[in-house]
């Protein structure tokens, strides 16, 4: 994730500065190998452990359990077995646009692909066949994505969790920028506000998922009498259309995160050199373009960073759904990580290390997308 | 101008600029809300020219006062929730104790003197959270210090042939060999990779693609690794107790410790370890006295962070704990029951563990302003 | 040099907010320690092993005089428990003293409270002081438990030498041998009085190929109560068949039940998501599906495990259940039963199918404003049933030989009433002494106090508990709301018609993930009736064949004890 830091920060200790201590052997053995190896037993190993587990089947018989070997059945169920409805979704009824938006999104993959090839002679192999599986990966998932979000498609386990990372990271970035940039002019009281803001990040996560069902409750929540304002005795309440049950979610998320986007994005606001906003607040009409052409590409590289780490973490929501909806109506608000968890609490072992490994690995080609399209650019350009 | 603003204006000050602002603190009662804080700067606001226009300043009030109205509806309904009767919450909503319904501190009594198992897993959070969040920093600090100042260039294949030594020890290990000898048979593996095979290959790791594979690691979804992790703790005997916990919590938040940390280090200018290490300091000396000190603002930070990520940790908590071990969160959960939730009872469990990070993060308000400033600002 | 000092002295800082920490954190826990020992040893002490008789002794106490402020439990009972305790605890310790557990560890293994884990937590330290065993209840969140004991006793963990769970799941510890067979234990022990639990609960729901495994705590079972008040009002007789339930609820739906000026509903049965769903459709499912007794079984053919779903009776069943919901709350479909029994006793629901809970918490003036104005009735049935070919065909003397008036009634003891069994990998003297507290447990001079109370979660298992119905009415029952709420109990486990919950390994696949998802995407209106019955018998399909079809069959057969 930091490939470029140095560069940009212009300490670029390693070879130059500190010459007497970079070839140290006692002291890199010292600083870095603890951690190492603690990641290496705590994730690495276990993650070995429960990839066999993904492609067994596991079963208690006399005196302990058993694990039997039994090749990519797990994913196949998942794919296109009985599990697919429920992961992949309900891909009906798909309007013309609908198809007119994935040929569009894929042709333009195509166009820049075949660009970055022509642009790089030393590498075009390499080049190549990298743009050629991101361009696989990207429009399976966009296929998939537009068909069962259109027509009469339903949405699985796997568009639901995009949905949920996309617009919730999304708006808690927004909000929190926007918040950000009002917090950092000069206020009396602002540090207040700066300590209040980060009080929902500091709730348990549980905790608040089971906070926001008694918010959102609308028989007995506290806006009861607003949901009896709008909608009268129509019956309409959010626990029973996937849309709103939804939204609900990534509210609560927003509600929960939006600090953790504040403070980081507040401190990259403050430490802006003061003469790039100076001429905006004389010229307050053009204050508008000077944040975009100003402000805001300085804080590119932050927020592409942002954007990553809450991504991360959003792809692995589950508490919210889970207390929220427990994934319904239906299962339209249920997360991969629910679903894994289902499985897990049902001792379905290899199913739910099945799914965790589709997580794994559709969490990790976002991040590298967002780290090599967006945020290595960015900083290229930007800095 | 604030003095954190200087601070990254002018990075070179940075240390000392740090040091003189903690030198003009004037204590913790003041530091809390920052309302009353150095005449110095209030005066500079006046001059300033980014000083706003009244009706810009309301809006901008406008703005703050309305998301902390959001911020705090949430918190306000759970503190009247701990004060009602189960009659109270099911009838409808009721929103003033004392106007429209009488509270009560039977919820608060209940969790605080009736229910045996508040205290210990109050204990059991606090020590695991400020124990494994200390050992993250440890770790934390001294792999991104390492990062930052060393330059580490292991060969890929030599990475290659340790992983694969893992690997076969796993498969071994599953194939029904003992765990010993499975480790055992890894070594030899991955010793005789080093000798033969791996000695071809020239292509060498920076620090960098080390650096981006730790943080990766916080990809990792927690149901992925349960499993295998409670084998592993009980093959070790470790099962349900806070050293179980505190590892693994070490493991999973060091990633996010790096990421904050290591551009911090980074941006502490080398030339004062040069002039300690002139003037005699061994390395240690230098690490500890030099490095740490100009590092305060960014650790306190990471420490905040991390401790909130283990404080409220419930996956990995409710698959290695059963009962001496349990923290809060598992508590809070169980008020969840064949019951339906106990609303009144969750509101007080909830707010007994969040208040003391809330008052620590007030505390700690102005560090995590600045310790992120130099930190993860820089992306 | 003055750079060195002022150096140390960031030093000193750094140190010094790192023990600000540590003080802090001490304080807090300092605190609670505090609050702990202020408020004396509570009404359980799990937490403090090392004097076990201290503590039996403190909780006895507290039991006596100290009148929890805040629990549940209406004040009547607990001042009761003390006078009705003396006599037949008298008998009790003579033979409990007869015993001597002295230094056996005993680790019970069930789900946080207060429910179930309150009386166990309460009984403990009198137990240890009785036998010198030193019993530790431990709890876990209700949701982990049924993973938490198959991990630890599939690894060889053993961290638990009982464990107090839904019989439902007993299966998948019988079949790989993990929980002891009590049945010698259960003869031997005449305390107990095994004769005295209802039959059901005896021969079924306690029972595995003919072996006993757990002993009773609680008696699960569903019964529909209504508002005898509205009923009345309306001119509305209680329904009988599952018809007559939707009609009552279309009948007063919309009517203010609880003077609030308001609309309430006319019938309340939770279907969120992870929650009851998969209980109540087989409750509503049942009468149609099963009508030769209890050993038919309701879930799959006996003959070749298929799943009995894909049937006329059960999609007419997947019809009244989402018809229940037109008469019912607007947010209905993300209520558990938590949220429908704070509906049902703040008047808000004329009728609502539920566990025997309600019967105490109705009765509870703290938390109820229905008190005496709630009728219990035995789950409603059909006056048509499935034939061999799946169709609905009308009741007769064959097809119905256990209806009542030409209506085919299967009360469902869903989750079948938690219940304690034993580690089989432990020492044989920590079995004797865990087998010795769940009995004490169970043994009648406590269990019929603990049914009566709302608070111990605790619903009438045996005999003596629905035939005296004075404990009822001491309790703060009325004379006439104890009767009726006993009559419909023992109306339920007289019926020789009674379902019992899917018992085969690996149930949890079954009805968690399979039935629980279909019925949500069904109520959601992603399947019709037909097609969801159809996604659950494939998925079940695919279950049994992945676990094994002999084995599930056996196991299936076992549970109910049928031999072929």
């Amino acid at each position: 994730m930091a490939e470029t830091d140095i560069d940009k920060t212009g300490h670029e200790p390693a070879s130059r500065d500190v010459e007497l201590f970079a070839h140290d052997t006692a002291s890199k053995r010292l600083l870095l190998s603890p951690t190492v190896l603690l990641v290496i037993f705590l994730s690495v190993v276990p993650l070995l452990f429960s990839g066999y587990l993904a492609l067994s089947r596991f079963r208690f018989v006399r005196g302990g359990f058993e694990v039997n070997f039994i090749g990519f059945d797990n994913f196949e169920k998942l794919l296109v077995g009985s599990q697919q409805r429920r992961f992949v979704g309900n891909l009906e009824q798909t309007p013309w646009w609908a198809w007119a938006l994935i040929a569009l999104f894929v042709a333009a993959q195509a166009v820049m692909a075949v660009q970055a090839v022509r642009r790089s002679p030393g590498h075009r192999v390499r080049t190549a066949v990298l743009r050629m599986v991101v361009l696989a990966v990207t429009a399976v998932l966009v296929y998939v994505a537009v068909r069962s979000l259109t027509g009469e498609g339903i949405p699985g386990t796997l568009v639901v969790t995009l949905v949920f990372v996309f617009l919730g990271v999304a708006l808690q970035y927004f909000l929190g920028l926007g918040l950000a940039l009002v917090a950092a002019q000069q206020l009396r009281g602002r540090r207040l506000f700066r300590t209040l803001y980060l009080i929902p990040m500091i709730v348990t996560p549980v905790g608040a998922a089971f906070l926001f069902r008694m918010v959102t409750d609308t028989s007995k929540g506290p806006l009861e009498p607003l949901w009896k304002l709008a909608f009268g005795d129509s019956d309409f309440t959010w626990v029973n259309e996937p849309w709103p049950a939804r939204i609900a979610i990534v509210l609560a998320d927003t509600w929960q995160w939006t600090p953790f986007m504040f403070v980081i994005l507040l401190a990259a606001v403050e430490s802006l050199p003061p003469e790039l906003t100076e001429a905006a607040k004389v010229d307050g009409a053009r204050a508008w373009s000077q944040f975009w052409l100003v402000t805001f590409p300085q804080l590119i590289p932050v927020s592409l960073t942002l954007v990553l780490i809450r991504s991360i973490e959003a792809f692995k929501i589950v508490d919210l759904p889970q207390v929220l909806t427990g994934g319904g109506p239906g299962t339209a608000t249920e997360s991969l990580s629910l679903q894994a968890l289902l499985e897990w609490r049902a001792v379905n072992l290899g199913g739910s290390a099945a799914l965790a490994y589709v997580l794994l690995f559709v969490t990790t080609f976002v991040a590298l997308l967002i780290v090599n399209y967006g945020r290595r650019r960015a900083v290229a350009r930007f800095t | 101008m604030s003095e954190s603003t200087q601070i990254s204006a002018d990075p070179p000050k940075t240390v000392t600029e740090t040091a003189a602002a903690t030198e003009a603190q004037p204590g913790w009662g003041r530091a809390l809300f920052g309302l009353g804080r150095n005449g110095g700067g209030r005066s500079r606001l006046a001059h300033d020219p980014l000083a706003l226009s009244p009706r810009a300043r309301a809006g901008a009030y406008a703005v703050l006062v309305a998301w902390s109205l959001i911020v705090l509806f949430p918190i306000y309904w759970m503190i009247t929730t701990s004060f009602k009767t189960p009659l109270d919450v099911n009838s409808g909503p009721v929103y003033l104790p004392g106007v429209d319904f009488e509270g009560t501190t039977e919820a608060w009594d209940y969790i605080i003197n009736e229910e045996p198992q508040t205290t210990r897993a109050f204990v059991n959070t606090v020590v695991v959270g400020v124990v494994s969040s200390l050992l993250t920093l440890v770790l934390g600090a001294s792999a991104s210090y390492g990062l930052s100042r060393l330059e580490f260039r292991p060969r890929l294949a030599s990475v290659v042939a340790f992983l694969a030594g893992i690997a076969v020890a796993v498969a071994t290990t599953i194939a029904g060999l003992a765990w010993q000898m499975g480790i055992l048979l890894g070594l030899a593996f991955f010793a005789a990779s080093i000798a033969t095979w791996a000695r071809r290959f020239e292509f060498r790791l920076s620090n960098d693609d080390i650096a981006f594979w730790l943080i990766s690691q916080r990809i990792l979804p927690p149901i992925a690794v349960v499993l295998p992790l409670y084998v592993f703790f009980q093959q070790l005997q470790l099962l349900d107790t806070r050293t179980a916990l505190i590892v693994t919590y070490v493991g999973a938040n060091v990633p996010i410790a790096i990421w904050l940390l290591r551009d911090f280090f980074a941006g502490i200018p080398v030339h004062l370890e040069e002039a300690a290490a002139i003037d005699g300091a061994t390395r240690p000396q230098t690490f500890w006295f030099v490095v740490l000190p100009a590092a305060v603002p960014g650790l306190v930070a990471t420490f905040l962070f991390i401790m909130v990520f283990a404080w409220n940790e419930f996956l990995i908590a409710s698959v290695l704990t059963s009962a001496d071990a349990q923290t809060m969160p598992m508590l809070v959960v169980a008020q969840n029951a064949t019951r339906g939730p106990q609303w009144w009872n969750m509101s007080v469990l909830i707010l007994i563990m969040s208040l003391p990070v809330i008052l620590m993060a007030g505390f700690l308000e102005r560090f995590i302003a600045r310790g992120l400033l130099v930190g993860a600002v820089k992306g | 040099m003055t750079n060195t000092a002022w150096r140390k002295t960031k030093a000193w800082r750094l140190l010094a907010v790192l023990l600000a920490f540590a003080m802090l954190a001490a304080a807090c826990g300092d605190d609670d320690d505090d609050d702990d020992s202020e408020a004396g040893s509570g009404t359980a002490t799990t937490a403090a092993p090392s004097t076990p008789d201290d503590d039996g002794g403190d909780a006895v106490a507290d039991d006596d005089g100290d009148e929890p402020s805040m629990s549940e439990e209406p004040d009547a009972t607990a001042d009761d428990e003390p006078s009705m305790s003396e006599e037949p605890d008298a008998t009790a310790d003579d033979t409990m003293a007869a015993m001597s557990f002295d230094g056996v560890d005993v680790e019970v293994l069930t789900f946080t409270g207060p429910q179930i884990a309150e009386p166990l937590q309460r009984y403990a330290p009198v137990f240890n002081e009785l036998t010198g065993a030193n019993v530790q209840v431990t709890t876990v969140p209700f949701g982990e438990l049924y993973n938490n004991i198959l991990t630890d006793a599939a690894t060889g963990t053993n961290s638990f030498d009982a464990w107090v769970f839904a019989p439902q799941w007993m299966v998948d510890f019988a079949v790989p041998g993990y929980i002891e067979d009590l049945t010698d234990r259960v003869a031997a022990d005449a305390d107990l009085q095994w004769n005295d639990v209802a039959p059901f609960f005896r021969d079924f729901s306690a029972t595995f190929q003919g072996s006993v495994y757990t002993i009773p705590l609680d008696g699960d079972f569903h019964m529909v109560y209504y508002r005898s008040d509205v009923l009345e009002e309306a001119g509305l007789t209680p329904p009988r068949t599952w018809d007559e339930y939707l009609e009552v609820a279309e009948a007063v739906h919309g009517r203010d039940m609880n003077g609030d000026g308001e609309a309430d509903y006319g019938s309340c049965i939770s279907k969120a998501r992870g929650q009851q769903s998969y209980w109540w459709i087989t409750s509503i499912a049942a009468p149609y599906v099963q009508s030769q007794g209890t050993s038919a079984g309701a879930f799959f053919n006996l003959d070749d495990f298929t799943p009995l779903v894909n049937n006329e009776g059960f999609i007419r069943a997947l019809e009244v259940y989402a018809a229940t919901g037109e008469f019912g709350p607007p947010d209905e479909n993300n209520l558990g039963v938590g949220d429908t029994r704070g509906l049902f006793t703040t008047g808000r629901c004329a009728l609502t199918l539920d566990w025997g809970d309600i019967g105490t918490l109705a009765a509870d003036a703290e938390t109820s404003t229905v008190v005496d104005l709630v009728g219990s009735l035995v789950t409603p049935g059909s006056e048509e049933v499935i034939d061999a070919s799946g169709s609905l065909v009308p009741c007769d003397s064959s097809t119905c030989p256990h209806a009542v008036d030409g209506v085919n009634y299967a009360p469902f003891a869903s989750f079948g009433g938690w219940s304690g069994g034993i580690n089989a990998n432990s020492d044989d003297i920590t079995k004797d002494a865990a087998f010795a507290f769940l009995s004490y447990v169970s043994q009648p001079e406590r269990s019929n106090q603990d049914v009566t109370v709302g608070a111990t979660g605790f619903n009438p298992y045996r005999i003596s508990q629905f035939e005296n119905i004075d404990n009822w009415v001491t309790a703060g029952m009325s004379q006439e709301a104890a009767e009726d709420y006993l009559g419909a109990i023992g109306a339920s486990l007289a019926s020789p018609n009674m379902v019992l919950d899917i018992r085969v390994p690996q149930n949890q696949r079954y009805q968690q993930v399979v039935l629980d998802t279909v019925l949500a995407q069904f109520i959601a209106g992603e399947f019709d009736a037909a097609e969801a019955a159809s996604a659950i018998y494939d998925q079940w399909e695919e279950i049994t064949d992945e676990i094994g079809r002999e084995g599930q069959l056996s196991a299936y057969r076992n549970t109910l004890n049928v031999t072929r």
